[in-house]
């Protein structure tokens, strides 16, 4: 027989409707009773902030008691003010941010023209960002402008960032970018 | 408890907030995909995606609209995948919620009939052959919360609760939905527990958004099965 996905629907559903009125006295559901363990049951909760956006929307983060206490689960915290339990889905991915096989835990390095990253130690990366700033902010470095003003600039450098940051993180790094020179202060979000 | 799903598509503003605490949720791994033009991703459902926003770009009445429609299982009441397997060591619907729910029982059958007899096309296929799709987060409703998707979303699209609740939201919806959109709708609200409101004919938005989406054989083994369903439940009581 040839019907369309509809009617069978709806002839099914008059099936059932024929037989529950017919009387039969008893409870014809499946006898299955998968009662399932909520994969939190036993996690510590943690309320915490999403630190991707503005918005700042509260999280509970769940993490294992037993051994290395890693994240099972983040979700949104309905007891928060600004969202109420929702995230978006940056936020809904949180748990990535730690849980992820694909995370860089270490600084890397491409030199000019090479196709490779390669690892390199913290100190080498702090020093080597510290020297090329230093050296480009001296080379560009204008104290006066074309009409004589007093301007004490760089615009050879630029700052991106950033949307991850606190008030106070923010504080320090407006101190040092304007410090160095910079004109050149964005943020992330805005491009 | 009788459960089910209100998906108000005129507030969806396609965050996909739902679609990535899904797969949060489950532990699902993410999917190479590629750009294809549209910020719909990935392409379609998979044993890997169980939850999809899709998006599609119409000219309705000489104005673009942008549509979301963010798909899933319905949760039939009378499941047509269940009847086709007719094994509920595979595909069985949970009593407490009225979740249909898929096991690894799924492998040992045909993986294109159980598909094609879903009016929405919704199961996946994994490598190993199990079928795989929404679970209406059965461990979560089970212990007194709610889907994943409901409790992310940030607009009110995606609600959960008691089915008498979820319908009389519905037409609370609609009747809101209809001073914008005229031809605002419910989709299959008395076939499903996953109801559907969209703006505009529920066509624009995905091919299989009703179940009215072309027509297929029912074998006479699967009518059999349907009708005889309550019969071989009550047997397997006794038994």
């Amino acid at each position: 027989m040839d019907v369309t996905r509809r009617d069978f629907i709806q002839i099914s559903g008059a099936t059932a409707a024929g037989l529950a009125v017919s009387g039969l006295g008893f409870d014809l559901k499946p006898v299955k009773a998968h009662a399932q363990m909520l994969k939190t049951k036993y996690a510590t909760e943690t309320t915490s902030i999403c630190p991707y956006c503005a918005v700042g929307c509260g999280v509970i983060v769940h993490t294992s008691k037993k051994g290395d206490g890693r994240v099972i689960n983040i979700e949104g915290d309905p007891d928060h003010v600004i969202n109420r339990g929702s995230l978006c889905s940056k936020g809904a991915s949180l748990a990535q941010l730690t849980e992820n096989t694909q995370r860089v835990t270490e600084p890397m390095y491409r030199a000019p023209y090479a196709k490779e990253w390669k690892k390199v130690s913290w100190n080498w990366a702090l020093t080597e960002i510290a020297k090329r700033t230093k050296d480009t902010r001296d080379a560009s470095f204008t104290f006066k402008n074309a009409k004589g003003q007093v301007v004490n600039r760089t615009t050879e450098i630029a700052s991106v960032g950033s949307a991850a940051m606190d008030n106070e993180e923010c504080w320090i790094y407006q101190a040092l970018m304007r410090a160095l020179g910079l004109v050149y202060i964005e943020h992330q979000a805005r491009i | 408890m009788s459960m089910s799903f209100l998906v108000d598509t005129t507030l969806c503003t396609a965050c996909r907030g739902c679609q990535v605490a899904c797969k949060q949720w489950h532990d699902l791994p993410a999917e190479e995909t590629t750009n294809r033009g549209s910020y719909q991703n990935p392409a379609d459902l998979s044993f890997d995606t169980y939850k999809l926003v899709r998006m599609k770009e119409e000219v309705i009445d000489g104005q673009m609209r942008w549509l979301f429609f963010p798909d899933q299982c319905r949760h039939c009441l009378e499941p047509p995948c269940q009847d086709t397997a007719g094994d509920e060591s595979a595909i069985f619907t949970d009593a407490s919620s009225g979740a249909v729910i898929y096991t690894a029982n799924t492998k040992g059958f045909d993986a294109a009939e159980i598909t094609e007899s879903c009016p929405y096309n919704i199961p996946r296929k994994g490598p190993d052959g199990t079928l795989a799709k929404c679970d209406m987060c059965l461990d979560r409703v089970q212990n007194g919360l709610q889907p994943a998707c409901v409790k992310t979303c940030p607009t009110g699209a995606m609600n959960f609760g008691t089915r008498e609740a979820m319908l009389s939201l519905g037409n609370r919806h609609l009747a809101e939905a209809k001073k914008k959109f005229p031809k605002a709708q419910l989709l299959d609200p008395g076939d499903v527990r996953v109801i559907f409101l969209t703006g505009f004919d529920p066509n624009y938005y995905h091919e299989n958004a009703i179940a009215s989406g072309g027509s297929f054989d029912v074998t006479r083994q699967v009518a059999l099965r349907r009708m005889l369903r309550p019969l071989t439940g009550l047997i397997s009581q006794l038994l």
